[in-house]
């Protein structure tokens, strides 16, 4: 799932032997967050930091981002280092929280972060008013973010992550509080963005949907890396041989198990391919609504904002 | 250096435009402005000292409102920033952590400034209010200006009135509306009056009002700014509970400096480092020079600026050094 080849490229990020302690008012060592961490995130990659609670993802992250110092090890980011600001014109970071300034609007608020990456305004207005529409939020422009719902300030988070039309962009659970129509958007746009050449950092518990999209995991466990690898090697059962063909009648299938036993020795085991629940559920809600042409809810447009993938 | 001037100026329209949408700043600003302008009509028994009873009470609310707002809007700009996370999404974008922090300043003092103007035009028209003794072809005795106090307090009313219709109407944010009416109000409230004179009839423009005021609340407001600067110092590594109780302490402490460190200072070396360190706000609370017609001069308003920008700008350097190396949650 590669989206472009890193092979001759320098890597976006690169950890060497990254290392978070963090202390109490006293100085002394309260906890181990991050240990040793060795990273190599290559161009157009979608990365996922993998992890239970308090394994160190989002202080990775945030290490990353110049937001926590490191207390060893090196980091480069973009080819600087976290603190250098200027790098920061190229990355995107949908925290984990949505954190937001809860007495402004969405159009006020994206147009505050627009301004800070000193665009025009007409190149303010543009972006905001595509990334409203993608994210489903043009209806509640005028309202104040602090009266929104997870899944509404988890959108407008996604949108300002973007307004800059990042390289890099990093998204801690962007998918927590979201619908699966919103989970699904969210990941085609990771997608999309990749293959642009954009490079997606994504730390999630939802093991779905860092499946779904990522081309490469890491899984951290006490701040240490306890895997790592392309997520199809990891998961692949070699031990298994998997046939797919077109729906048989029974006498065929019995004749082509016999066949098998023979020739393997084994009985061997025959099912139907299922989908899961995620696209079983998007079939339904996609039915209906064009039976009744309604939503209760509001989701984005499956237009992603044309600069990000025209720019 | 452009793009840096412009992030220091869009993130101190934030702080500024979030403060003034928080309920707090205009429930103590309104509480304020009413109290001024209530206190000389509702206060009895004054035996002839009116005048000085508004000016006193105007410029204690200024003080004590004053502390309120300066510490509330630098926590919740920075403490609760770093707290919530806003601070570390907005650290993610290209920006100075210094930039930031100034611009934190920049943002609470302006809040700061614009309740200061409210409040001391409110203490300059309360003053006017007052019952006072005069003697004209048309009246003898004591006189109340009530058609200033009646214009004040509709000013505040209306103000209400006015936002609440723009936000049913065009969904503007209501505090915000109502604060910068609040603002607008009272400073026409102010001009308007200039054309009446005590008794209510139409007089050629002259404001009918105690300029020697406007210093003493120029005093205060510099001290609210020296507290901002200190709150918002400590609110870069202390969260906002430590911060005000803190601020609490350098308040009490700077308030009785002279006698607790000044009589001390010269012989003993800790007290006359508190002596020289604290701010001693008993310099800044200047009303009661202005017993028996005095004023304070204006050359001891430029030292107490010299003082205040010098304070401020070590305390904030302190801030930066500080804020520079905390970690963002």
């Amino acid at each position: 799932m590669q989206h472009s080849d890193t092979s001759d490229q320098q890597p976006i990020v690169k950890t060497d032997k990254l290392t978070k302690v963090f202390r109490d008012f006293w100085r002394r060592p309260k906890v181990r967050a991050v240990d040793e961490i060795d990273l190599e995130i290559g161009r157009g990659e979608i990365f996922g930091l993998l992890g239970p609670n308090g394994s160190g993802k989002s202080t990775t992250i945030k290490i990353l981002l110049g937001l926590l110092r490191p207390t060893s090890g090196n980091v480069s980011v973009m080819g600087s280092a976290p603190k250098n600001v200027h790098a920061k014109q190229l990355i995107g970071y949908l925290p984990e929280d949505s954190h937001l300034y809860n007495y402004l609007t969405p159009r006020e608020t994206l147009d505050f972060y627009g301004k800070l990456f000193d665009m025009t305004r007409s190149q303010r207005i543009e972006r905001i008013t595509q990334l409203l529409d993608m994210v489903g939020l043009t209806h509640a422009s005028s309202r104040r973010v602090g009266e929104f719902s997870k899944g509404m300030a988890r959108r407008i988070g996604l949108a300002q992550a973007l307004i800059n039309n990042p390289q890099l962009i990093v998204l801690d659970e962007p998918t927590s509080g979201l619908d699966p129509m919103g989970c699904r958007q969210v990941k085609d746009l990771m997608l999309t963005l990749a293959r642009q050449g954009k490079t997606v950092i994504l730390s999630s518990h939802l093991l779905a949907d860092v499946e779904d999209v990522c081309d490469r995991v890491a899984i951290l466990y006490n701040g240490k890396i306890r895997a790592t690898g392309k997520v199809n090697q990891l998961l692949e059962k070699r031990d298994n041989t998997r046939f797919t063909v077109p729906s048989l009648p029974p006498g065929k299938i019995n004749e082509i198990l016999t066949l098998l036993k023979d020739k393997i020795g084994t009985d061997p085991k025959v099912d139907h391919p299922a989908m899961n629940l995620e696209q079983f559920f998007l079939d339904v809600v996609q039915e209906a609504h064009r039976n009744t042409g309604s939503s209760v809810g509001k989701a984005g447009s499956d237009n992603v904002a044309y600069y990000l993938t025209h720019e | 250096m452009r793009l840096q001037f412009r992030q220091f100026v869009t993130l101190a329209t934030l702080t500024a435009v979030e403060a003034t949408r928080q309920p707090i700043f205009l429930l103590l600003t309104t509480t304020c402005v009413l109290l001024t302008i209530l206190t000389p009509m509702l206060a009895l028994y004054n035996f002839g000292e009116d005048g000085r009873l508004a000016r006193d009470s105007g410029l204690a609310y200024q003080f004590v409102f004053g502390l309120f707002v300066a510490a509330y809007a630098a926590c919740s700009s920075l403490a609760r920033e770093i707290r919530s996370g806003t601070a570390s999404a907005v650290l993610s974008k290209p920006v100075n952590r210094d930039i930031f922090f100034l611009s934190k300043f920049a943002g609470v003092s302006f809040v700061i400034i614009a309740f200061s103007i409210c409040s001391v035009t409110a203490t300059l028209l309360s003053e006017r209010v007052a019952e006072r003794f005069m003697l004209t072809s048309k009246t003898v005795g004591y006189v109340t200006d009530w058609q200033t106090a009646g214009m004040l307090v509709a000013s505040v009313f209306l103000s209400y009135l006015i936002a609440g219709l723009l936000n049913y109407k065009l969904k503007q944010p209501f505090e915000s509306t109502a604060f910068g009416l609040l603002i607008v109000g009272v400073l026409a409230v102010f001009v308007i009056s200039g054309f009446f004179n005590q008794l209510g009839d139409f007089d050629p423009f002259d404001f009918r009002v105690q300029w020697r005021i406007l210093p003493v609340s120029i005093l205060i407001t510099m001290a609210l700014l020296i507290l901002a600067a200190i709150a918002l110092a400590l609110s870069s590594c202390l969260d906002t509970i430590s911060t005000v109780i803190f601020c609490v302490a350098f308040f009490a402490l700077g308030l009785l400096s002279d006698y607790l460190f000044g009589r001390y200072a010269g012989t003993f070396i800790a007290p006359t480092l508190a002596h020289m360190l604290l701010p001693n706000w008993q310099h800044f609370w200047m009303s009661d020079a202005l017993r028996r017609g005095g004023s304070v001069p204006w050359s001891y308003l430029l030292s107490a600026a010299v003082y205040t920008v010098a304070y401020i700008i070590g305390v904030l350097c302190l801030g930066i050094a500080s804020f520079r190396h905390a970690d963002m949650k």
